[in-house]
């Protein structure tokens, strides 16, 4: 473990939504408010981002992918619009980044990813972005951090019909419909969702002589899903919920800007069915949950001989007990996981099936003053009876001052070879080890009033990681196979600020942050390996953010620019994408008709000032862009006598 | 609350500033060199173009070439004489003419350019997936393709493509003896005839799968390197290109034996090929090599070429693929001489 980054761990910056936050599943029974906590809150001494509300009501019609563009720092490895699109989080893989669908890992059994442009933003109702090492968590893939996407019912909430639909640049349009039933001991709520592109965008080819203007071919995309979810109050303690949802996805894959035309086209189609059953009690909770997940790949090459298909099904079935002690002083949380997953390929002979048990525990202490939070969580998974690695973490939060918090935490991450990195066939090595490695952070999160109208936050966080026994390809003998061969250390700093003026219904707030990421192999792949010491590629060093926004009653208006800098394209750092600046801009406007009705309009604005870019290289991204949306809601409140006493 | 304040009150100075000023004194530059690129003229120097690849999909091809009377090495002759690139992976490059053949696999397309300037002077598009180009007499030439079960016919003074042959499978390299045209296939286990005279495949000779390279040696005898697959086993294949029969068969022992890249030295006794390290072979020997000629030693070998003047044996290393590779020159007793930069994927070299 390198210990030079160690000395400054000071921060700046986690910001606005920089605090360890408590993530509270709030419940009323008989009038007293019962705090679950959640076992994201089992992670002392890490950056927790929230995404706020707004920002999820402006991609209500986008992929995470998008929504992570704009409002993470996380770096989204985006092919092009409804094209392929993964993470790159703090200077980690794609297999780095764990996403968590209500507390469940949606990463495919097969390659360890989500792709982000398959998950539309308004699955979930709120998106957490939890930073650094998680596996003691979460498990295999927390590693560069975690993104938590939560459905969150409100018992007793009334009738509630939502629609809305958006139309934008290159042929995009999108609808969404959901109507949600809440009594006092049942919500019923089903949503469906429609989307469909051209995608047909202008773009430069800089690779042409005269570096013509093009229109993009090959890229529509169509994608239709539902989500259902069912919530039942059995009885003050007791609840149990079922959710559903189903997705299809058809799109065309663009050729790169150096490849005459394409044919390919690629089908996904997932049902992801989940349950829970939750009994609240005054000390200790329980919970027993389950989930199937089943997903379907159909790819369709350029070739006239390349199709391939691929299916994976997930069961993973999960118990687990929260206990409070000492006036909630202490905490502790103990669960078991069992995930079952098999696949079929056509890179598979066999079936391949893999089976994995976890034990995990986390234990909470806050001091008699409350002023500090120290958790320690281990985990230990049986990958099909051989033991995974132990994993740990260790993190602590501490208020120094009513307005200054500071945060450190140490873990042990790893990540399990994926299907394809053990069976895929010709070159699945089934002797892969896990990836495993250690990771920490510490930070400093202020936040205050400078006056009655002024309010500031500021944060910072300095990270670092090593992951050793990385698992990279490289060919051996006819065919490729997946060795633990590189030794990666990722270290960086991120900061945050934002300044907030407050009047009456008038806000303006200027916000901004920056991160600065180095994420280096340490151990040469072979002889005459020039990228040791060096940035891995697609990962860029410098990125940044910065947005002004005004809320003025019903209106609101943001405008936006983000940085991302040089990428490398090559592993000895000669080759490289250019840096680039992407502005954008928003506007609201929420209408209320009567009490029960109301509506918002959307309008937004995407590169605004032209800029012609890659984000991954030779994939074309498009220029000026444009999206208007409507969304109508319809609310009507329980009578008064459904209310509980 | 007063008692906890006062002790910080200096860490609002602390936290603006301590992590600015370490993050300023501790950030890497991420701006790159810029290389630069002056277009070389190359005349009436004797040396080798290496052709690189280039990673699929990235659009990184690139030629490299090495002067031999001075040793100096040019990473890229195409982009700075044209200022464009090249393409998406530059499968192979055949001299014709005082023209050079570009032949972009992904691009799906042939670009020619001077053999001096290095000026592309016309492009051919219309392919699949082209491999390998080979002139076949007069202005014909015929291009393998990966994908498409067939040959395209080409007419090197239209530059354009004017014909295909039907011929199933991966065609991958090709070589004119005898008169007729002998096609390496990748997927099947034939090398298919055809004669040019017609543009029909004449007939086919039975070998193993995945053949990949051809070479004639001094008997006017062709070579075939074969990997193997689908029930027939990794091999050398000599055969008669008179009699169109296969007249000897060398079989690697197990399957992961992977011979391609099959060279022949400039009189047509020596074989050499990659198979992991570079093999050595007299065309007269009948068994295969034991040891290796030029041992790997942790390079990743992806490309070799003997000068056919002076017999030195050039090896391509494309270390991790993602980053430019490098070109080791041994004399023809395997005397390591000395090692140049390449770029990305060096595979192929074509000696002037």
């Amino acid at each position: 473990m390198r210990s030079c980054l160690w000395g400054p761990v000071f921060v700046l910056l986690a910001g606005p939504n920089g605090y360890g936050q408590q993530l509270p599943d709030t419940i009323k029974l008989h009038d007293v408010v019962i705090t679950a906590p959640q076992r994201a809150d089992f992670a002392s001494g890490v950056k927790v981002q929230v995404i706020d509300s707004t920002a999820l009501a402006r991609f209500r019609f986008a992929d995470l992918g998008n929504l992570l563009e704009q409002e993470s720092p996380l770096f989204i490895k985006n092919y092009g619009p409804g094209s392929l699109a993964t993470s790159s989080f703090r200077g980690g893989s794609a297999n780095h980044t764990a996403v968590l669908w209500n507390g469940f890992n949606i990463g495919s059994p097969m390659n360890g990813q989500v792709d982000l442009s398959l998950v539309p933003v308004g699955i979930a109702d709120n998106v957490i972005i939890q930073y650094g090492g998680g596996s003691a968590l979460w498990g295999s893939g927390a590693v560069g951090g975690s993104i938590l996407l939560n459905n969150k019912p409100v018992f007793n909430g009334g009738l509630t019909v939502e629609g809305g639909a958006s139309c934008g640049s290159f042929g995009d349009q999108r609808q969404r419909v959901g109507i949600s039933i809440s009594k006092p001991t049942w919500i019923g709520s089903v949503d469906v969702f429609n989307t469909s592109s051209r995608n047909d965008f202008e773009h430069v080819n800089t690779e042409e002589h005269g570096s013509p203007k093009l229109r993009q071919q090959h890229a529509e995309l169509a994608q239709q899903g539902l989500l259902a979810e069912n919530y039942f109050r059995i009885n003050a303690r007791q609840r149990i919920n079922a959710r559903f949802w189903y997705q299809r996805n058809d799109r065309n894959i663009p050729p790169t800007l150096m490849e005459q035309s394409s044919t390919a086209s690629q089908q996904d189609e997932s049902c992801r069915a989940t349950t829970e059953w939750q009994r609240t009690g005054d000390r200790v909770n329980s919970y027993v949950r389950a989930a199937w997940f089943d997903e379907r790949l159909n790819w369709h090459g350029t070739g006239t001989d390349s199709a391939a298909f691929s299916r994976a099904k997930t069961l993973i079935a999960e118990a687990e007990v929260r206990i409070k002690l000492n006036n909630d002083r202490q905490r502790i949380n103990i669960g078991l996981n069992n995930t079952y997953a098999q696949a079929i390929s056509d890179g598979y002979p066999d079936e391949p099936r893999q089976n994995r048990t976890a034990l995990f525990a986390s234990c909470q202490f806050a001091d008699r003053k409350r002023r500090s939070t120290t958790t320690v969580s281990l985990r230990q998974e049986v990958v099909g009876g051989d033991p995974a690695p132990f994993t740990w973490s260790l993190g602590s939060e501490y208020q120094l001052a009513h307005w200054l918090q500071a945060m450190a935490n140490i873990a042990r991450i790893y990540r399990l070879p994926t299907f394809n990195d053990l069976y895929w066939t010709p070159g699945g090595n089934r002797d892969l080890l896990p990836e495993i490695g250690y990771s920490g952070e510490a930070g400093l999160a202020a936040k205050g009033e400078a006056s009655a109208h002024v309010s500031i936050t500021a944060g910072g966080t300095v990270f670092q990681r090593t992951m050793d026994n990385w698992i990279i390809w490289l060919p051996s003998g006819a065919y490729w196979s997946p060795e633990n061969i590189m030794n990666v250390w990722s270290r960086g700093v991120e900061m945050r600020g934002e300044i907030a003026w407050h009047a009456g219904t008038t806000t303006v707030k200027l916000g901004a942050w920056t991160n600065y990421v180095v994420s280096t192999n340490q151990r040469a792949k072979a002889a005459n390996d020039a990228s040791v010491g060096k940035q891995l590629i697609y990962v860029p060093m410098y990125s940044g953010h910065g947005k002004l926004s005004v809320a003025h009653g019903p209106l609101h208006v943001s405008v936006g620019a983000n940085y991302t800098g040089y990428r490398y394209t090559s592993t000895d750092n000669r080759s490289f994408l250019d840096p680039y600046l992407l502005a954008d801009a928003a506007v609201s406007y929420r209408i209320a008709a009567g009490k029960k009705c109301s509506a918002s309009l959307l309008a937004q604005a995407f590169n605004l000032l032209n800029a012609d870019y890659q984000v991954m290289l030779n994939r074309p991204m498009p220029m000026r862009s444009f999206q208007v949306g409507v969304n109508v809601r319809f609310h009507q409140p329980n009578a008064i006598k459904n209310i509980q006493p | 609350m007063s008692r906890i304040r006062s002790p910080f009150r200096f860490l609002p100075v602390a936290v603006l500033g301590f992590p600015l000023i370490t993050t300023i004194l501790s950030c890497r530059k991420d701006k790159p060199e810029q290389p630069v690129e002056t277009p070389v003229t190359i005349g009436n120097e004797h040396g080798v173009y290496i052709t690189n690849e280039g990673n699929f999909q990235w659009g990184n091809a690139s030629v490299s070439w090495y002067n031999k009377a001075d040793g100096q090495a040019v990473e890229d002759l195409y982009a700075p004489a044209n200022g464009s690139a090249l393409g998406d992976v530059l499968q192979s490059m055949t001299l014709h003419g005082g023209k050079g053949y570009l032949v972009v696999n992904n691009s799906g397309k042939v670009v020619v350019v001077d053999q001096d300037s290095f000026r592309a002077t016309a492009t051919i598009a219309g392919f699949t997936s082209p491999r390998y180009l080979l002139p076949v007499g007069g202005n014909k030439a015929y291009v393998s393709e990966m994908q498409g079960n067939k040959l395209r016919v080409l007419d090197l003074a239209a530059n354009a493509i004017v014909g295909t042959i039907t011929c199933r499978g991966w065609t991958e390299e090709m070589a004119l003896a005898a008169g007729k045209v002998f096609i390496t296939n990748e997927t099947r286990k034939y090398v298919y005839v055809v004669d040019p005279a017609t543009d029909a495949v004449a007939d086919s000779i039975a070998v193993s799968s995945g053949g990949n390279s051809i070479v004639e040696d001094a008997n006017g005898k062709l070579w075939v390197a074969c990997k193997g697959g689908g029930g027939t086993p990794p091999a050398l294949c000599r055969i008669d290109p008179a009699t169109l029969q296969k007249e000897a068969t060398f079989n690697f022992a197990g399957s992961s034996a992977n011979p391609w890249r099959l060279a022949v030295n400039g009189d047509g006794h020596m074989l050499y090929f990659l198979n992991g390290d570079v093999f050595r072979m007299a065309i007269a020997d009948d068994a295969l090599p034991n040891s290796p000629f030029i041992a790997a030693e942790g390079r990743n070998f992806y490309g070799l070429g003997v000068d056919p003047g002076d017999g030195t044996v050039y090896v391509a290393d494309a270390i991790d693929y993602t980053q430019r590779g490098r070109v080791f020159r041994y004399s023809a007793e395997g005397v390591s001489i000395n090692d140049f930069p390449a770029g990305r994927i060096p595979g192929g070299f074509v000696f002037r």
